[in-house]
């Protein structure tokens, strides 16, 4: 089950901002971008069981909203997801694992943590070779592009 | 190519091209000879050796572990003399130290960082250590900078009985963000490059609860290819706690982090240039509340006395650590008792793997249970690993089956070395009067005031949490907007002594200065000592009771011109230790630094020497700041103004075609600093700011638009040397001097003190934000301090 959290309009125009400086610094032509944080969280669970970890545990409510499914309202985006790769060591889903320990009594069997981008621009070639160069490093992220 | 396990197996027989072959194949980094003495060992012993005995050779012989090219002989040739040297390292560094014999010193070049004397009450030692994780940076640079933190934490744990950390340091050098060279396949870009470095350094450092609050960023495009990423920490440590020593029968006891098949031939990858495919394995991503755990656990268990000896898990893991903690005694490792990330991994890898976070403990064994309470008080993980014996042999098994079984003394003593050579051919110098730029003064103090490596590190420093354990009184920002750029930090290590009566403080500073070093390695160690020491003075510290670190980056040893710049730069650092009465504490080199650009030319970093340095600060609430503080106050300039822009920003960026370098006078500016401190003790001055990257010019500009002061001044009355074109008056970087601000109250009491010496006043401080200079009754510039201020303020990331 992947878990999506991503900041609330109000309060996400630096992170954006941040984005949007870094892809044009590498060479695209954007027109808009947001990102959200996955957590990938590997356990033969009923779906309540994930709706209450991402309710109770991954989201400050105030700030941040998630879903269980991709982040809707984004037609004709490119949506790109950033994972550790395996070999590497994901030192944020370790710490959620022991906190879903905490939390919930029992803990799932892996837990990872990734990132995934929203991303309206003219072409995916150029928008692959620009999340290579400033937002994924191969030597130890795997990436996917798809078309929403 | 045979089969790598065949080839294993007729190891004592293998000619040296199946030697180089093997090597190659298993990633071992060791050369020719090397692995001839290996072969040696165990045709004496009457046997092939198993994989995991060469690993442990490999690891134990690295260059990273052992400093073989530093710590080698070498044959130097220049001007048509020979000298040579048996340990370079010991005839220069080592023995300035011997020399200078410094009471204060607790502990020098013996454990994983310098000790010196701390306090009033002398019951404290503040141990120091730098070192560099550059290649692991140029492959994952979040990683290899958070890992690189961690490390050098667990050196400044891992001294003595263990100290607690009180300040990290970081000194970046990257290619230039602005460069449009083509970049060769894998490569990453130096935008690129240094976020994730600062990223790295920001989130490992913060989640520890250890201020950053020292350092700096160079721009270079000869580290385009290979970033430098220098990390240090400062500790402070009980003086009963430093001794420590293995028992036999000691238990082997691992605390932190799993062990898992990441970072496998860390220690070696350091000995060898990086390739376009580089093995993810050789870099990690680091674990700060794993490694916040460890300290928690140690802090509580050192003080109890609840183990004998500790020392960190870095490069070469477990073989390495537990291979040096017993090298006297000898050891008996159980493998499969490590806690493990992943079970698929093979015995010999978990013997050298470097997962990180993690220390060994020697602990007696009626000590394991009041250990053991800690340890799962703190939810941190442990294993027992085996124990320390009295054979003075390494007997590693899995499961009853060898690992490895050596002999400690041929582990540890065992490595060959061979004379390296070296050479030094110096540059064309010139010392005509520099072109002109066709640029007014003001106009040139602009574009100096925006080049990457003078304008502010805001954007950086604020990424770091420099206020943690609060006690960083003098800050890295300071000023009236606190966004001025600080010379050194003052650091009240209250927090760790838990004694609020007690101000005594130290000043942590450094000095780089490579650009100087493309020009004459000598004085380049010269340039870097004298600017450590000259900022550690800008906050008030006692100068006379500096002690350095010396980290050298380099490229290939192989190349005699590497070796020459190393032998010369290793000359100043002796000449300058001894002169300065600096002793070095501790030290680290890291070589191999080069890397094919998109050519597939090799393509080497410059010489590159940092000196961290520290000295106490007697009382902190005396420490003081470099910017302009009140109107009407007298301006000094101490030191004397001196000809040449060798090495200068600017330089670089308008080719006057003057590269003449003026020498560091060490006599001169240790009784310059000696009365300046003085001034500076007594509450005669009230600022301070070193003259170094971009000139007086830029000097002056930064303490006036971080005070939010004008000043009218006149530099004709400055101590100047005969022949000063108006360029390197304002422009030039001679070494030595500094700006200051007096009170002017107190102006007759300064001026007794520096009677003699080349200190002069050059104007007075005003309350109308414009900087006006002038030389006699030219005016050079008069700029509006916030406009200064406004080119100076461009953002880096």
């Amino acid at each position: 089950m992947i878990i999506e959290i991503w900041t609330k309009e109000k309060y996400s125009g630096s992170e954006e901002a941040g984005l949007i400086s870094r892809l044009t610094h590498a060479g695209l032509d954007l027109k808009e971008a947001k990102l959200s944080r996955l957590y990938r969280i590997e356990a033969l669970w009923p779906k309540k069981d994930f709706e209450k970890l991402a309710d109770g545990l991954l989201t400050d409510n105030i700030t941040e909203k998630s879903s269980l499914a991709v982040r809707p309202g984004f037609k004709g985006f490119y949506r790109v997801e950033v994972w550790l790769k395996n070999s590497a060591t994901d030192v944020i889903g370790e710490s959620v694992r022991e906190a879903i320990h905490d939390m919930l009594g029992r803990s799932p069997s892996s837990v990872r943590f990734g990132r995934a981008y929203y991303v309206s621009c003219s072409s995916e070639a150029r928008l692959k070779s620009g999340i290579s160069k400033v937002l994924v490093n191969e030597t130890v992220n795997i990436f996917k592009i798809e078309t929403i | 190519m045979e089969n790598c396990e065949e080839l294993l197996k007729k190891f004592t027989s293998l000619d040296g091209a199946r030697l180089a072959a093997l090597d190659k194949a298993y990633g071992w980094s060791l050369n020719v000879p090397e692995l001839r003495q290996a072969q040696a060992y165990f045709k004496k012993i009457k046997r092939e050796p198993v994989r995991g005995e060469l690993e442990s050779i490999a690891q134990t012989w690295s260059e990273h572990c052992k400093h073989k090219t530093f710590s080698g002989p070498v044959k130097f040739s220049f001007k048509g003399k020979v000298k040579r040297y048996k340990n370079l390292f010991k005839e220069t560094i080592v023995k300035a130290t011997k020399e200078l014999n410094r009471p204060w010193c607790l502990s020098v070049f013996k454990d994983n960082a310098g000790i010196v004397e701390f306090g009033k009450d002398k019951k404290w030692g503040l141990a120091f250590k730098a070192e560099t994780h550059n290649h692991p940076c140029a492959v994952e640079p979040y990683g290899g900078a958070e890992t690189g933190v961690g490390g050098v934490i667990r050196d400044i744990l891992g001294v003595g009985l263990g100290a607690k950390p009180v300040l990290n340091t970081d000194s970046f050098c990257f290619g230039r963000l602005d460069s449009k060279e083509k970049l060769p396949k894998n490569a990453l870009g130096a935008e690129r490059v240094f976020r994730g470095v600062v990223e790295g350094v920001r989130d490992y450092g913060n989640r520890m609860g250890i201020p950053t609050a020292s350092g700096g960023i160079y721009f270079d495009d000869g580290y385009l290819l290979n970033p430098l990423v220098y990390v240090g920490c400062a500790g402070l440590i009980p003086t009963d706690k430093i001794e420590k020593k293995v028992r036999p029968g000691d238990l082997i006891v691992s605390i932190g982090g799993r062990t898992g098949r990441d970072g496998i031939h860390g220690a070696t990858f350091s000995s060898a240039s990086i390739e376009e495919e580089t093995s993810s394995s050789a870099v990690q991503i680091g674990h700060a509340i794993n490694e916040k755990k460890v300290l928690d656990v140690l802090m509580r268990a050192r003080d109890l006395g609840l183990y004998d000896a500790l020392t960190d898990c870095g490069a070469g893991g477990f073989s390495s650590a537990i291979g040096e903690l017993g090298s006297e005694t000898g050891a008996h490792v159980r493998l499969e008792n490590a806690a493990l990330k992943d079970t698929r991994i093979e015995p010999w890898e978990i013997w050298v793997s470097e997962s990180q976070e993690r220390m060994i403990l020697a602990v007696p064994p009626g000590k394991l249970p009041a250990l053991e309470d800690i340890l799962n008080s703190e939810s941190c993980e442990y294993c027992v690993l085996g124990e320390f014996t009295s054979d003075g042999r390494l007997l590693v098994t899995f499961n009853g089956e060898a690992v490895a079984d050596l002999s400690m003394y041929f582990l540890h003593e065992g490595v060959p070395n061979f004379e390296k050579a070296a050479s030094h051919r110096p540059p064309k110098i010139s010392d005509r009067p520099p072109k002109a730029s066709g640029k007014s003064h003001g106009a040139i103090l602009k574009e100096l005031l925006a080049h990457p490596n003078i304008c502010s590190r805001q954007s950086v420093i604020t990424q770091y949490d420099h206020e943690v354990q609060g006690g960083t009184v003098i800050k890295p920002l300071q000023g009236a907007a606190g966004d001025g750029p600080g010379d050194a930090t003052v650091i009240w290590p209250h927090s760790a002594t838990g004694n609020t009566g007690d101000f005594s403080g130290f000043a942590v500073s450094h000095g780089f200065n490579p650009a100087v070093g493309r020009l004459d390695p000598y004085q380049m160690a010269l340039y870097s000592v004298d600017e450590a020491v000259r900022n550690l003075l800008c906050s008030g510290a006692e100068v006379s009771r500096t002690a350095l670190l010396d980290n050298f980056c380099a490229a290939s040893p192989a190349d005699p011109a590497v070796m020459g710049g190393l032998v010369l730069a290793a000359e100043g650092c002796y000449d300058a230790a001894i002169g300065f009465g600096a002793p070095f504490v501790s030290g680290k080199d890291s070589f191999y630094n080069q890397s094919k650009d998109a050519a597939g030319k090799d393509r080497p970093i410059p010489l590159s020497l940092l000196i961290s340095a520290t000295a106490p600060v007697d009382d902190i609430r005396k420490a003081i700041t470099m910017n302009f503080k009140e109107a009407g106050n007298p301006v000094y300039l101490a030191g004397t103004n001196k000809r040449g822009l060798g090495g200068s920003v600017y330089e670089e960026l308008y080719g006057s075609g003057n590269n003449y370098l003026s020498p560091v006078e060490i006599k001169a500016a240790v009784r310059l600093y000696a009365a300046l401190l003085k001034a500076i003790k007594k509450g005669h001055v009230l600022a301070a700011h070193d003259v170094s990257q971009g000139g007086l010019a830029v000097t002056l500009a930064e303490m006036a638009f971080s005070g939010g002061l004008g000043a009218e001044l006149d530099l004709a009355a400055a101590d100047s040397e005969k022949g000063l074109s108006e360029t390197e008056l304002l422009f030039g970087e001679s070494p030595s001097r500094l700006a200051l601000e007096v009170v002017k109250e107190k102006e007759k009491d300064f001026l007794k003190l520096v009677k003699g010496l080349p200190v002069e006043e050059i104007g007075f401080l005003s309350e109308a934000p414009v900087l006006d200079i002038r030389l006699g009754d030219k005016r050079l510039f008069k700029e509006d301090i916030n406009s200064l201020k406004s080119f100076w303020k461009r953002e880096l990331l």
